[in-house]
């Protein structure tokens, strides 16, 4: 084989290609930095920063989740439903008082994963299209919610709860940001050592050869879903942690934010590939660019414009890459 | 001179994939293409049907150097080409098929059916291929579908067609007849370009042969002038021994009994023993294959494993009880291509390597790793992906992938198919040797001289019964063709 390898320099090129086509999105997100930097100073001021890292927390915690599924191959639409559902739930259990906390994150929790291991399950042993399947459960769950809430902004967060979250450590850090962090953090690292995301990463990459290869296929799948109904319902917490107001409609739309930074982050639909780690950096570049648009004075129709703009941009890129490849 | 070939290179990033051929073909000849995996043929396929530029060199058509460019380009040039994998539209007809992208118009612009179908009619008469025009592609027979593609091509006026592994999805009828109507094209005056590895249909059909191995080309000789010998000599560059037939298994105890409840004949597999399945195509020892390990749905069989009742009713289930299939489809259910060699191979035995969910990566890359040096697995680390190697190491890494499940049965489905020369030699062996160390082997193929140099006992199939069960010595390719297709008294 050796003898049939190209000279050095053209294996320097290969690599720096690979490297650059694999990490990708860091680069664009180093760049995106550098013209924010230049364009206004306040992305040189940790402050900033680490409140750009709060506000990315809630659409950040739940791509986690949706990064799960996707490297399996399926997708996960209801995730913004979810957010809204714990949303509110958490904020009427609450009911103003610190002592009922434990128990509305608890019913929070356990409600997102019951929903993501219903989607799981019914695509697990009906094969049935995640795409559709979840976006009929996010309707579902639309319709529960507005029920549960009587369709006004019911529940009163208890006091201190969204004081603890927003909190900054030494003055800089938010809590909720350095849970977000930490979080992906502990993502990234599951990701690359345990058992089940491997089985992730295998399914996704060929759902038949894991089959044959006697994986438990349904079970990952069930439990991949539940994963994402789960992270979707921190993002819920997470949420009414940021914002301290219980909405109906806090989480609606979020689900085409996360599925944008899912998607640009490298975890496409082909499943089998991408991961949590590209997800985080993609939340970021989305952020950036739309606090950028921000700055330079544009409003938040704009926004919408950068933000399909980008996606379109980096997915032709990605595409031009792995011809290139 | 039809087509001539000077110089071609083409460089992948990091690979020469074909360095400096010089290659001629005439009007009227059958010309073999062969080769190991990744001796060049497919790269010298694509860079004449246009889906590869060149690097350097130059393509000569009639005396015209030809620019091949895009695959439009190449056929309107007079090259065509039918790829193993298919391309119809099985919601189609058959005429819609042959005419994809040139339906036939009237001066308005609006489709004339009749007159496509009135063409294609005529394309299929002059070439004698027996088509129904009007038939629905996704009713059609493999065979039947690669007449499809053979009429598409045929029907751009092709001067050179490209024909790769075309019998590999065929039966001993089904390629005869390709044979008569690749004699009627060279008669008619065409170049056939014929991509293949297997010897006897080289020897049958060809007029010369090309022999490229590792990018570059070794020679072209007329066959009459030539043995199989020295052709496999040539591509793999040094002697292969004669695989010596094996002699009769010890008649160990049995490890493996297969019963039908209706009281058809069942089999038996000793300790040791590799027992051979033949049959067409068609004749359901994949079926069979596929209910022993639950992934279809098993309801008339009895299974003995190790003398105890079981029906596996998952793969997972089968694989536990030391059951494990190696599917006959590497890129549909056996390969996850995108992912490291060693995460392909060590895929079915995770379990080993975990505690507490976490995997034990160290472990893990020593036992793969062991097990692929075992196998003479050849990568420049384990770690690429999959789909960079050849056929044969695929193959390899999947045969680790199986034996990391310590099986006590191991059902191999056509495990040679799109293997090079020298690696179906080290999987014979492979099997002898799983075999010697008390593995129950089920080895089913459609490659007669391979069953005949492997296995112990040969079972024939014919339409989902078992109509033979015989030592190999006992047996003759005759017999066990006479039983596969329903002619043996």
């Amino acid at each position: 084989m050796s003898d049939r390898m190209g000279g050095d320099v053209d294996g320097i090129q290969i690599k720096l290609w690979r490297w650059a086509s694999s990490n990708a999105i860091w680069v664009v997100l180093a760049l995106l930095f550098i013209v924010a930097a230049l364009l206004s100073d306040a992305f040189l001021r940790p402050v900033y920063i680490f409140n750009v890292v709060r506000q990315a927390a809630p659409v950040g915690i739940a791509a986690i989740g949706v990064t799960l599924v996707m490297i399996l191959g399926g997708v996960d639409l209801s995730v913004g439903a979810v957010i809204s559902l714990t949303a509110v739930l958490t904020a009427v259990l609450m009911d103003g008082h610190v002592a009922n906390i434990p128990l509305a994150v608890t019913v929070a929790l356990a409600t997102g994963a019951i929903i993501g291991g219903i989607n799981g399950t019914l695509i697990a042993y009906n094969r049935v299209s995640p795409f559709i399947l979840t976006l009929g459960m996010a309707v579902v769950v639309m319709g529960i919610t507005q029920i549960y809430s009587g369709g006004t902004a019911r529940g009163i967060v208890s006091p201190g709860f969204r004081e603890f979250f927003n909190y900054r450590i030494g003055g800089i850090v938010p809590v909720l940001a350095l849970t977000f962090l930490g979080l992906a953090l502990v993502g990234v690292r599951l990701q690359q050592t345990t058992k089940f995301c491997r089985n992730l990463y295998l399914i996704g990459s060929n759902p038949l050869a894991a089959e044959l290869s006697g994986l438990p296929v349904r079970k990952i799948t069930i439990t991949a879903y539940a994963l994402s109904g789960l992270m979707g319902a921190m993002a819920g917490i997470a949420l009414l942690a940021r914002s301290g107001v219980s909405s109906t409609f806090a989480g609606r739309g979020l689900e085409f934010d996360v599925l944008a930074a899912v998607i640009l982050g490298g975890t496409t639909f082909q499943g089998g590939r991408g991961g949590i780690g590209g997800t985080i950096a993609a939340v970021f570049v989305l952020l950036i660019a739309f606090n950028l648009v921000n700055i330079v004075g544009l409003d938040y129709n704009a926004q919408l414009i950068v933000k399909g703009a980008i996606i379109i941009i980096a997915s032709s890129a990605y595409i031009y890459f792995k011809k290139v490849r | 001179m039809l087509l001539e070939i000077k110089g071609l290179t083409k460089r992948f990033p990091g690979v020469l994939a074909l360095e400096s051929v010089d290659f001629s073909a005439k009007a009227g000849e059958v010309h073999a293409l062969v080769g190991a995996n990744g001796a060049g043929k497919s790269t010298l396929m694509n860079l004449l049907s246009g889906v590869y530029r060149p690097t350097d060199g130059e393509i000569i058509i009639d005396g015209q150097a030809v620019q091949l460019s895009t695959p439009g380009i190449a056929v309107s040039c007079g090259v065509s080409t039918v790829y193993q994998e298919f391309s119809s539209i099985p919601q189609l007809t058959v005429a819609q098929n042959i005419f994809l992208g040139r339906e036939p118009c009237g001066k308005s612009g609006i489709l004339s059916h009749k007159r496509m179908y009135a063409d294609a009619r005529a394309i299929l008469d002059k070439y004698h291929l027996e088509l129904d025009e009007k038939a629905l592609v996704e009713n059609l027979t493999v065979a039947n579908l690669q007449l499809v593609e053979i009429a598409r091509a045929l029907s751009v006026e092709s001067r050179i067609l490209i024909l790769d592994e075309p019998t590999a999805v065929l039966s001993i009828p089904e390629q005869e007849n390709l044979f008569r109507i690749i004699e009627q094209l060279k008669q008619q005056g065409m170049l056939i370009l014929y991509v293949s590895h297997r010897m006897e249909e080289i020897f049958s059909i060809s007029d010369r042969v090309t022999v490229l191995r590792d990018g570059k080309k070794i020679d072209t000789v007329q066959t009459a002038d030539i043995l199989p010998a020295d052709i496999i000599r040539m591509m793999i560059g040094h002697d292969i021994e004669q695989s010596s037939g094996l002699s009769t298994a010890d008649s160990g105890e049995p490890i493996f009994e297969v019963s039908f409840k209706d009281k058809r004949r069942g089999f038996t597999v000793v300790k040791g023993e590799i027992l051979g399945v033949a049959g067409l195509v068609g004749a359901g020892r994949t079926r069979l294959a596929r209910k022993l390990i639950g992934i279809e749905e098993n309801n008339d069989m009895d299974i003995l494993l190790h003398g105890e009742k079981v029906n596996p009713g998952s793969p997972q289930d089968a694989i536990q009880q030391g059951i494990v299939y190696l599917t006959e489809n590497r890129k549909h259910d056996g390969l996850f291509a995108n992912l490291s060699v060693l995460k392909n191979t060590t895929a079915s035995a995770l379990e080993r390597f975990t505690s507490f969910g976490f995997l034990r990566q160290g472990n893990e890359k020593k036992a793969g790793t062991k097990i692929l040096d075992r196998l003479h697995l050849v990568a420049s680390s384990v770690d690429v992906p999959i789909s960079t190697l050849s056929g044969g190491n695929q193959q390899k890494a999947i045969f680790g992938r199986a034996l990391m499940c310590n099986p006590s049965v191991l059902i191999c489905d056509e495990p040679t198919r799109g293997v090079d020369v020298g690696a179906k030699e080290e999987i014979y062996q492979l099997l002898v040797e799983l075999a010697q160390q008390g593995v129950a082997i089920i080895f089913i193929s459609s490659e007669m001289k391979e069953l005949f140099a492997a296995a112990h006992r040969l079972l024939v199939l014919h339409e989902g019964d078992i109509v033979e069960d015989l030592p190999t010595s006992q047996l003759t390719e005759e017999k066990v063709l006479q039983a596969a297709t329903g002619t043996l008294n």
